[in-house]
């Protein structure tokens, strides 16, 4: 390992660490960072500590054209492209149907981002019933959650760089918001762009995670909660906090997708799940 | 220096809550606004700070539109600070973070708080008796307690102008008093200016100097209490009869 790295070490173990392991590493780091600060986000704008990164829909759009291009033989790229696309489709329709007359409230953004969730879900089912047997499995795999398969790194970084540029100087604003809409605005906070800004930032972050690894289930949703935990809820702290947890976690979840049942692996969404349902049904417990 | 309402007509959902208001809040005042519920008394509180809504009038604050401060939020939120009726208690945090939010008018945008910011806290905290609960969860704290932090939020922020959405909520008798007590040490006594919506009209008597009355249909009535709060004018505001009582020189009103 020290041999790679300065540059001494095989052909073979050069190949696997800068070819293999390290893209995949960084790609598991960035999804799970992207995943827990949309989490924190979707949370504040939900004003609800349970909402997570695919309440609203995102992911189902995502997941809908993933499964699309890969029904129709695309490569890997297309593939994450395509779910992107997905994604911003949904997160626009969500927006533009969430506005009523007078702007949102959350009950209605809640609203129209789960009915539309369950549209997609439906439309997902459709396709894995009509899709020839052998892309099935491929698809189940990535709608579970799944980091084996060659990607571009290069866009997920790019959006996790650029969402927590973005995210990090509205931290204080965020520590406001949770006390409420109109006691934010009565301190100077400005409401509607606040809101705009966490709506898109949280859906852009999710939809770069989605499209890069597929629905890993449980990041967004266990790893902002367990960090408001351990470091309280001020949020310049919480989203940087949150975010190298998230990456940890899915590192090591991608670790143990890889090896428990060697040589088959295991969707890491699968595992993330088994560690955090009991996980969040312990601090769940434990918070009455 | 004060809150000038010229001529404001203000209507929601088809329903007149004030017609050609003109009113203004100078230093030192405590005002209550009365009114039945559903009046609009909230609506307007609100609408005194709210620099997105039009309406017809104006609002001036400190010789300034209140509309001008759409780009100068925060040095609105310097002067204007609202108690508002309910807040979410969604995200607990200690009671120190929670009142230190008041700050966030003052701290320029990648300042944390300071020392000083702490120390002003810290104060709010001492003069609502909240000092000892600093590092408990808003999660474990009462309805009273929670009112308290409410009011130690907004004296951290320690505006000009105290807007105070029904401050004598969720409380007993005795905090009631301690509440509005609290408020004229601290606002009224500091020629600062509070505006209070609040539904005893004893209450209201018993620490507000002027009042503004809110009869329905647009219908308003502004002046010194000692003018305005009386039985016939309370039984015209609320729509009952009013049995008056006088103890100590001071007249209580009961529904009759």
């Amino acid at each position: 390992m020290l041999d790679v790295l300065t540059g001494n070490g095989s052909a073979l173990h050069q190949t696997l660490i800068f070819e293999l392991r390290l893209p995949r590493a960084l790609i598991a780091f960035s999804t799970g960072a992207m995943l827990a600060i949309a989490g924190v986000l979707m949370q504040v704008l939900l004003r609800n500590p349970l909402a997570d990164p695919y309440v609203l829909g995102v992911s189902g759009g995502a997941s809908f054209a993933a499964l699309i291009a890969m029904l129709l033989g695309f490569e890997a790229a297309w593939v994450t492209g395509s779910a992107f696309l997905g994604a911003l489709f949904s997160i626009f329709t969500v927006f533009i149907l969430a506005q009523g007359q007078g702007g949102w409230t959350i009950s209605r953004l809640l609203l129209t981002g789960v009915v539309m969730a369950a549209g997609w879900g439906a439309l997902i089912s459709f396709i894995l019933v009509i899709s020839p047997p052998d892309k099935v499995h491929g698809m189940l795999f990535w709608l579970m959650g799944d980091l084996s398969y060659d990607r571009p790194l290069g866009p997920g970084v790019f959006i996790l760089g650029l969402g927590l540029l973005l995210t990090l100087p509205l931290c204080r604003q965020l520590n406001v918001m949770i006390w409420g809409e109109k006691q934010a605005a009565s301190l100077g906070v400005d409401v509607k762009h606040i809101r705009l800004m966490i709506f898109f930032l949280a859906s852009l972050l999710t939809a770069g995670a989605v499209s890069l690894a597929g629905g890993i289930g449980f990041v967004g949703l266990v790893v902002p909660h367990f960090v408001r935990l351990l470091v309280g809820n001020d949020h310049r702290i919480l989203v940087p906090a949150s975010a190298l947890a998230g990456a940890i976690l899915l590192i090591w979840a991608d670790v143990l997708a890889r090896t428990v049942m060697a040589p088959m692996q295991i969707p890491v969404g699968v595992l993330t799940a088994f560690l955090g349902v009991p996980l969040f049904l312990y601090l769940l417990r434990r918070s009455k | 220096m004060s809150i000038k309402i010229h001529n404001l007509t203000l209507s929601i959902a088809g329903k007149k809550i004030c017609d050609s208001l003109n009113v203004e809040f100078k230093p030192g005042e405590c005002w209550a606004i009365l009114g039945v519920n559903g009046v609009g008394k909230s609506t307007l509180l609100h609408h005194m700070i709210n620099v997105t809504e039009t309406c017809s009038g104006n609002i001036v604050i400190d010789d300034k539109l209140l509309s001008d401060y759409r780009l100068q939020r925060k040095l609105l939120a310097q002067k204007t600070g609202i108690l508002l009726q309910d807040y979410e208690y969604n995200f607990p945090c200690t009671v120190l973070e929670a009142v230190l939010i008041g700050r966030h008018p003052f701290i320029s945008h990648w300042q944390w708080e300071n020392e000083n910011d702490i120390e002003i806290a810290e104060a709010a905290l001492i003069s609502t008796e909240l000092y000892d609960l600093r590092e408990r969860s808003t999660a474990t704290l009462s309805g009273g307690e929670k009112r308290r932090l409410n009011l130690a939020t907004l004296l951290t922020q320690n505006p000009d102008y105290f807007l105070l959405d029904e401050p004598t909520n969720h409380l007993d008798l005795n905090a009631q008093v301690n509440m509005l007590n609290l408020i004229e040490k601290h606002v009224v006594a500091n020629n600062k200016t509070a505006i209070m919506v609040i539904h005893d009209a004893n209450l209201a008597n018993r620490y507000c100097d002027n009042v503004l009355m809110l009869f329905g249909d647009g219908e308003w009535a502004s002046g010194r209490t000692r003018d305005l709060i009386n039985a016939p004018t309370l039984e015209r505001l609320y729509g009952c009869s009013i049995r008056s009582f006088t103890d100590n020189n001071e007249t209580v009103y009961l529904p009759a």
